[in-house]
């Protein structure tokens, strides 16, 4: 065998060893983390050590601790379900109300207590109509 | 009036870019000129009716018609007028003829210089051209026209205005930017597929299609950095890149692209690898319409907002077609793309490009793989498993780790093969320097961390692999007579090779800043006017916090003073502000807070401040303070890589 075919080879086994590590990532919980719907979140029982969920801010929901700003409890509704969150730490500008948010952490007891906490970038910003008045 | 003449310009672009389909319909029947010059002249004049539309949103933007719903939900009375001009793309319809816009401008620029000179390209060219471009007129016809105008039984009295976040020069001008590429990315596609069908794959054709990569890869490049400069001025998560779906879908194209660009050398100089350049040269363009999908289907969530009019059925049925066609003519022309050269070593300069090739590809398939996967994970067994950014850092890293080095290996290998004795004498300096710095790390490093230590070997190693070649290249040429003359003579006679360089050195400078993401670190805490707190060597101390009603928001500003405690010295005033709009809507739903940052940048490191929540009652300001090392290093690699991207695409006077 020559160089070039013996190099080839090598090359060859390290792209399929590669390909096969990726196709096998599932079983890796340090990298994956599963996507919740919250109405398969709302009748879950078991505990889950890491999720990630999105929804919508349930309007009048949000808790804000007295003591501590940075403490603050809020619900996540899509459709009629809907799940309580906690989180802890600087809450993105766009939270509020019937904000898109993506949500990640841990579910013990019917309740997410979150690590993460998005809301969706206004890279595109889809409002309705303001200021119209009707004829 | 106006915005009736921009929406015929788009209803009639649309019959012509059907029309051009008859004619080359015709032209292959009956193979008379007459009907392919027609067609020519339909795909222009669709492009100018294209412009017309464009500048006719333009204008109704500028004097805020309101009456287009377009106009009204992302103007009003208030924006400035150069946002006025950013809002053409700032929503889907106008982003939609935006790039209708791009591909009309590089249609007209195509057919006038390109297919002036590779004629052989016109009919086939023509087709896909026509295809693409008629993809994106029907959108702006059917499905989101931004000439719709706002229902007949209501008066805006103004418009929604732009989003304050959105309210930012940079954001405003690197979706344009970015969008250039992708565009541009069709020329390359289309240029891969006319000249493979018509079995005319020249010097010429290798040399023009070069040079279109170059400047669409200089706007890609300038793109992603610009979205990345924007997210870390703007946004206050102190990144510049979180991984996310959209920001992947502009790096993967990018990668590709960059592969092709390498390889097409050695198609240039050695005729060989036609059937891979083929592959890469049609997967940037299918990939940048993956991207698409990905960002406006919603498929996959991600922390951009997507829009309202589901696109996703549209691009995936566009996305299907394109991959079909190219798999059918790359399988129709495999033997005529088959070239008998084979690479006689892998210790030589065209080995050394397969290898960057293979890790770009790889890099390119990894984060499509984690991309993806929500997909492919639900399709498999109905779950839907995400990736975090540590499966993307985990894996690249390694991968990037290599690149850094190969793209000082590259330099010192020659074509066709290098010897041992050759190969030991070039590597001697930069692998001594590359020795040096490590143990330089480990020696003055109070953590050590492996990959911050492979990276700094593989900065040092490349760096002075790319400077050794430059001196060589100076001590080759006669000397001019003065320094920076001889300097700008050596830069100017090779523009291709040296302008590659600059761009390497771009990288190299990217992969500084990349290592200072290894020691950055935050505080999360709440002060009152006069109290302070220390965190890492500095004493941040809060003087005050001001209110201040402003021309289109509510400011609350805070005043930071922050002392360098190892000197007891003031360092820096930073003055973050929490800052809200619309405040004066008398629905709180319809205010916007935003945190207006304020960072101390040096060389070395930013201290990032966010003003993040104020309690009025209490009079305690919340705030984020991120110490961000070497983050510098990403934007002046950055310029460097666009100034030497643009230096190589430049033509000298040899190649006029």
């Amino acid at each position: 065998m020559n160089k070039v075919t013996t190099s080839t080879l090598i090359i060859f086994f390290l792209i399929a060893g590669w390909v096969f590590y990726l196709t096998n990532i599932k079983k890796d919980d340090s990298l994956t983390v599963r996507y919740y719907s919250i109405s398969e979140l709302a009748s879950e029982s078991n505990d889950i050590q890491k999720i990630k969920v999105g929804g919508y801010i349930k309007p009048n929901s949000i808790d804000i601790s007295e003591y501590d700003q940075l403490e603050v409890s809020f619900f996540v509704y899509q459709n009629n379900d809907s799940v309580k969150v906690t989180y802890y730490g600087i809450r993105p500008d766009l939270f509020k109300d019937d904000a898109e948010v993506v949500v990640s952490g841990s579910y013990a007891n019917s309740l997410i207590s979150a690590t993460e906490l998005q809301t969706k970038c206004a890279s595109r910003y889809e409002g309705d109509l303001k200021n119209i008045e009707k004829i | 009036m106006i915005s009736q003449i921009g929406s015929i310009a788009i209803s009639l672009a649309g019959g012509l870019i059907f029309s051009s389909f008859i004619f080359l319909g015709l032209f292959k029947k009956f193979n008379n000129q007459t009907y392919l010059q027609v067609a020519e002249r339909a795909i222009l004049a669709t492009s100018y009716c294209i412009f017309l539309a464009f500048f006719c949103l333009l204008n109704e933007l500028l004097i805020s018609n309101f009456n287009l719903q377009y106009v009204a939900q992302y103007t009003s009375y208030e924006t400035p007028v150069f946002y006025k001009v950013t809002a053409l793309w700032a929503g889907q319809a106008g982003s939609l003829l935006f790039w209708s816009f791009i591909t009309a401008l590089f249609a007209v620029t195509y057919t006038f210089t390109t297919l002036k000179k590779l004629k052989t390209l016109k009919f086939h060219s023509y087709i896909i051209l026509a295809f693409i471009f008629s993809f994106f007129i029907l959108l702006s016809n059917f499905i989101a026209n931004p000439f719709e105008p706002v229902s007949s039984d209501i008066i805006v009295q103004n418009g929604n205005g732009l989003n304050p976040l959105l309210q930012n020069f940079f954001m405003a001008i690197h979706p344009p930017i970015l969008y250039v590429g992708f565009t541009g990315s069709a020329i390359i596609f289309i240029m891969a597929l006319a000249a493979s069908i018509s079995k005319d794959i020249s010097f010429e054709w290798v040399q023009s299609i070069r040079r279109w990569s170059l400047f669409v890869w200089t706007f890609l490049s300038a793109g992603i950095i610009l979205g990345g400069y924007w997210a870390y001025n703007e946004l206050g998560w102190g990144g510049y890149w979180a991984w996310d779906p959209v920001e992947n879908s502009s790096l993967m194209p990018w990668l590709t692209l960059t592969a092709f660009i390498h390889s097409s050398m050695i198609q240039e100089k050695r005729g060989m690898l036609k059937k891979w350049n083929f592959l890469l040269a049609t997967s940037t363009y299918i990939l940048v319409i993956l991207g698409t999908f990905i960002t406006r289907s919603g498929v996959i969530s991600s922390v951009h907002s997507f829009t309202a009019e589901n696109l996703g059925p549209m691009f995936f049925a566009f996305l299907a077609i394109l991959i079909f066609y190219t798999v059918f003519w790359f399988f129709k022309r495999k033997s005529y793309l088959d070239t008998p050269d084979k690479i006689d070593s892998f210790t030589s300069r065209e080995g050394g490009f397969l290898y960057n090739n293979l890790i770009l590809i790889l890099m390119c398939f990894t984060i499509m793989w984690g991309t993806l996967f929500p997909i492919l994970s639900e399709a498999w067994d109905g779950n839907k498993i995400y990736v975090g950014a540590s499966y993307f850092n985990q894996l690249n890293i390694p991968i990037g780790l290599v690149l850094l080095f190969l793209m000082g290996i590259g330099p010192l290998l020659s074509w066709n093969y290098t010897s041992q004795s050759v190969l030991l004498n070039r590597f001697k300096l930069p692998l001594s320097v590359s020795f040096l710095s490590g143990i330089g790390y480990m020696i003055f490093s109070s953590l050590f961390q492996i990959y911050v230590f492979v990276a700094i070997m593989g900065v040092s190693f490349t760096l002075s692999s790319i400077l050794g070649e430059f001196y060589k290249s100076y001590k080759k040429q006669k000397k001019a007579s003065n320094f920076l003359h001889s300097i700008g003579k050596m830069f100017l006679s090779n523009r291709h090779k040296n302008g590659g360089y600059i761009v390497h050195i771009g990288i190299v400078l990217l992969f500084i800043g990349f290592i200072g993401r290894a020691f950055e670190v935050e505080k999360e805490f709440s002060l009152s006017p006069g109290e302070q707190i220390y965190f890492s060597n500095y004493v941040f101390k809060l003087n005050s916090i001001k209110s201040e009603a402003r021309d289109n928001h509510y400011a609350f500003l805070s005043e930071i003073d922050v002392v360098d405690s190892s000197t007891n010295q003031l360092l820096v005033n930073l003055k973050p502000e929490k800052r809200i709009y619309f405040y004066w809507n008398s629905d709180p739903e319809k205010r916007q807070p935003h945190s207006e940052l304020d960072i101390y940048s040096t060389i070395q490191k930013d201290i990032y401040s966010i003003f993040s929540g104020y309690d009025a009652q209490k009079n305690i300001g919340y705030f984020k303070i991120m110490i961000n090392p070497l983050v510098n290093w990403v934007w002046i690699g950055g310029v460097l890589m666009v100034i030497g991207s643009l230096f190589a695409f430049w033509p000298s006077r040899r190649d006029n």
